[in-house]
């Protein structure tokens, strides 16, 4: 056992570095002036756009193609002074490359991976087969042992091929895009295998992903790829913003939203464009189906810290915002009305009426004197008693779909 | 799936394999005996027991036992057994279901270089060495046609495409030749027809002594590589990740499966498709890719198949006796045709 002095140690120590790494193939280079540290016990993520270099990178860390230039250090020792089943012991692999391994059931396949710690015929011990069963536990597929290969879906495959890369026993696993082509479920299986095999296990997890929000929610450090360097390297939570990421895939039309977690799609406006009274959350998700209709949006009167505001900003839409817990006042509210004499339409989101945004109400009453056709996700007698009128302009919608259907029909 | 389960399965998976080995084992004992007692000249039983353990080689029955039939059925058997083994290598190699020695051209590639020493005065002036002069130049012929075939599969991984480039090797052999045969003298060219039918026939005692002593040395060499060769399976990236010193291995398999086809080749002629169907059989029967198993399994199916096609070939027609690779392909290629069909193969 490592008293507690040690474990700190072993914290701070560093697994493998880089070191003025240069990686191609036949001496092009792709990537240069790698200088990566990876700690111990910690989940790696590579993002990078296609043909970055990010699977040439994986496999210069794991051997399998020479560097260019500068070296790969593990434990303080370049790459390059390791035996080959030293390094198998250290060092395994999950990768793209399809694997038809023929008559092979699970165990025998899993097995395989025992290769460093076995003698010349292979012969498994008592102790490897222990090693075999408690991998395939770690990764859920118990139940597979028996299996043929052959038979598994892509997702079940993954998992065995991940039992594999444990029964090496390895204290760092280097896997090229672990969840492409998976189904959503196995997907998160899988980044929550891993992200247990770092947590529980301390094995350094260093993965090429293309998922930046799954990425950002699970990485310990993430390693941005573009243009042939490495852009930005550090915690997700100070490397991927909104900037970073559209640089990092030359997005136009979307946007990452740290706060959100996640990626949205803007709207690019071509069939007209909405005004949407919101807040109180109630935005967000119309927003986001007013987006994928290709509206513009412009929304108002907001607080900077409403859940609307994030997933707003994200698509690109105009907001009138206020500070958190400001009563919204008569400024905000001229500064709101043009854009609804802009807007094709009005979309009220149902919105509760409290103390702080009674103004918004005003806005609906404006753009019916405007003319403008508001659409409304209150219920009749709610929308009357709120706005106290019954222009013929006021279309009310029992939920989303129907907004959209009675948009549409408006237009003809 | 509980521990105590998991091990119960695997005790009983290990007993079953065991069980098949036994079984193929006693049947290539059968194949032989009947090899030894079935002819022309039958001998029962009791007279082949009298005559082995008497070791009888004065009366006709005794000189047709030890002289004829053991020197052609342990050829027939130690043949098959390396050629099968030599395929099974190949399709690891290139994790490629339909190679085979024959089918990758290896076996052509020895033809011609045995056709330019039996066909030509090349031989002239090497009389000193001419029982190994064939054996040799087959070797020769076997590498030159593999380096050939491995340069083609670095440049394209398609599995049908090498297998086409295989047979245009072969194809190119088989015409240079026919040129170097339209050119011969008639006495030669008798000899080289014989020999290029393929047969197990007219084998010396000292010739199966090369053939099993190399022979055995290499299947000794090629079992201690099945863990690689296991580990190869998953593709090199992977196999090189868990510890295969690739070049090394990539060195062995190349020269193991050539030297087995080039040494078969050499004293049989060229034997079509027992290499290719073999390996698969032994997959199917033992219902693993586990070379640890194939390896053994391969070569006892390997010889009891080839007895057998022998056998067949030997007495079919009898008293014509027809060159065993028609038999061969009479079993052989309806497998190749169904492995194309299924496409769903694995190594």
């Amino acid at each position: 056992m490592r008293g507690p002095g040690t474990d700190t140690i072993m914290r701070t120590d560093t697994i493998m570095r880089t070191k003025d790494l240069s990686v191609g193939y036949n001496k092009k280079t792709v990537l240069s002036l790698i200088d990566l540290v990876f700690e111990n016990g910690k989940f790696i993520s590579l993002l990078g756009p296609n043909g970055a270099g990010k699977t040439t990178l994986l496999r210069t860390m794991s051997r399998l193609l020479p560097p260019c230039d500068g070296s790969v250090l593990i434990d303080q020792i370049s790459l390059n002074e390791f035996k080959q089943d030293s390094l198998a012991r250290i060092l395994s692999v999950v990768l793209t490359d399809r694997v038809s391994p023929g008559l092979f059931s699970v165990f025998e396949f899993v097995a395989l991976g025992r290769y460093p710690h076995t003698g010349l015929m292979g012969r498994l011990k008592k102790s490897d087969e222990e090693v075999i069963i408690s991998s395939l536990a770690q990764v859920n597929a118990g139940d597979l042992v028996f299996r043929q290969v052959g038979t598994l879906s892509d997702g079940e495959r993954q998992k065995v091929l991940l039992a594999r890369a444990l029964t090496q026993e390895p204290r760092l696993i280097l896997l090229d895009e672990p969840t492409i082509h998976l189904d959503l479920k196995h997907r998160m299986e899988v980044i929550s295998i891993l992200q247990k095999l770092c947590r529980e296990k301390g094995i350094t997890v260093v993965a090429s992903m293309h998922d930046v929000d799954i990425a950002a929610k699970i990485s310990d450090s993430v390693v941005l790829i573009k243009n042939g360097r490495i852009a930005a390297w550090g915690p997700p939570e100070e490397t991927l913003d909104n900037r970073s990421v559209a640089a990092l895939y030359d997005f136009e039309g979307a946007s990452f939203n740290p706060g959100l977690g996640s990626i949205e799609i803007k709207a690019d406006g071509g069939r007209g464009s909405v005004f949407v009274a919101g807040g109180m959350a109630r935005g967000a998700a119309l927003y986001r189906l007013l987006a994928k209709r290709g509206l513009s949006i412009a929304t108002g009167i907001i607080h900077d810290n409403d859940l609307d505001c994030y997933v707003a900003k994200s698509l690109g839409a105009e907001c009138i915002t206020l500070p958190p817990m400001e009563k919204i006042g008569q400024n905000k509210l001229n500064e709101a009305l043009p854009l609804i004499k802009q807007a094709d339409y009005t979309v009220d989101s149902g919105f509760p009426l409290g103390e702080f945004n009674r103004m918004n109400a005003e806005l609906i009453k404006y753009a019916l004197t405007y003319g403008k056709p508001v659409f409304t996700l209150r219920k009749a007698e709610d929308a009357w008693r709120f706005l106290q009128t019954d222009s013929e302009n006021m279309i009310v919608c029992e939920n989303e779909i129907m907004l959209l259907n009675k948009m549409d029909g408006y237009q003809k | 799936m509980k521990k105590y389960q998991i091990e119960k399965i695997l005790t009983v998976q290990s007993k079953r394999r065991f069980l098949l080995f036994a079984l193929f084992a006693a049947l290539l004992l059968i194949s032989a005996a009947v090899n030894i007692m079935a002819g022309t000249i039958d001998i029962s039983f009791p007279e082949l027991f009298k005559i082995i353990h008497t070791y009888d080689t004065a009366t006709t029955s005794g000189f047709i036992v030890w002289k004829i039939r053991i020197p052609r059925t342990i050829a027939a058997v130690l043949g098959g057994a390396y050629l099968a083994v030599s395929g099974l290598l190949l399709q690891v190699f290139f994790r490629n279901p339909i190679v085979g020695p024959f089918i990758l051209g290896i076996s052509s590639g020895a033809t011609l270089m045995v056709s330019l020493v039996m066909l030509t005065t090349l031989s002239l002036g090497f009389t000193a060495i001419a029982p190994f002069l064939t054996t040799l130049s087959a070797l020769a012929g076997a590498y030159a046609a593999m380096i050939v075939v491995l340069f083609i599969a670095a440049k394209v991984k398609n599995m049908i495409t090498l297998l086409i480039a295989g047979l245009m090797m072969g194809y190119l052999c088989h015409a240079v030749t026919s040129i170097l045969a339209a050119f011969a003298e008639q006495e030669k060219l008798k000899m080289f027809v014989l020999w290029q039918l393929g047969s197990f026939s007219g084998f010396k005692w000292n010739e199966i002594q090369i053939l099993f002593i190399f022979g055995g040395m290499i299947l000794v060499l090629v079992y201690t590589l099945s863990k690689p060769l296991n580990a190869f399976l998953l593709g090199e990236a992977y196999a090189s990740t868990m510890g295969v010193n690739i070049r090394l291995f990539r060195f062995f398999i190349i020269f193991c499966s050539c030297a087995l086809a080039g040494m078969v080749t050499a004293a049989a002629g060229p034997v079509a498709f027992i290499g290719l169907a073999v390996p698969h059989m032994a997959r199917l029967s033992f219902v693993t890719s586990d070379n640890r198993i194939l390896i053994p399994g391969t070569l006892l199916l390997g010889a009891i198949i080839t007895g057998v096609c022998d056998l067949v070939a030997r007495l079919a027609f009898s008293p014509v006796e027809v060159p065993i690779s028609s038999i061969t392909a009479f079993f052989g290629a309806p497998i190749v045709i169904s492995l194309l069909i299924k496409r769903r193969v694995s190594v």
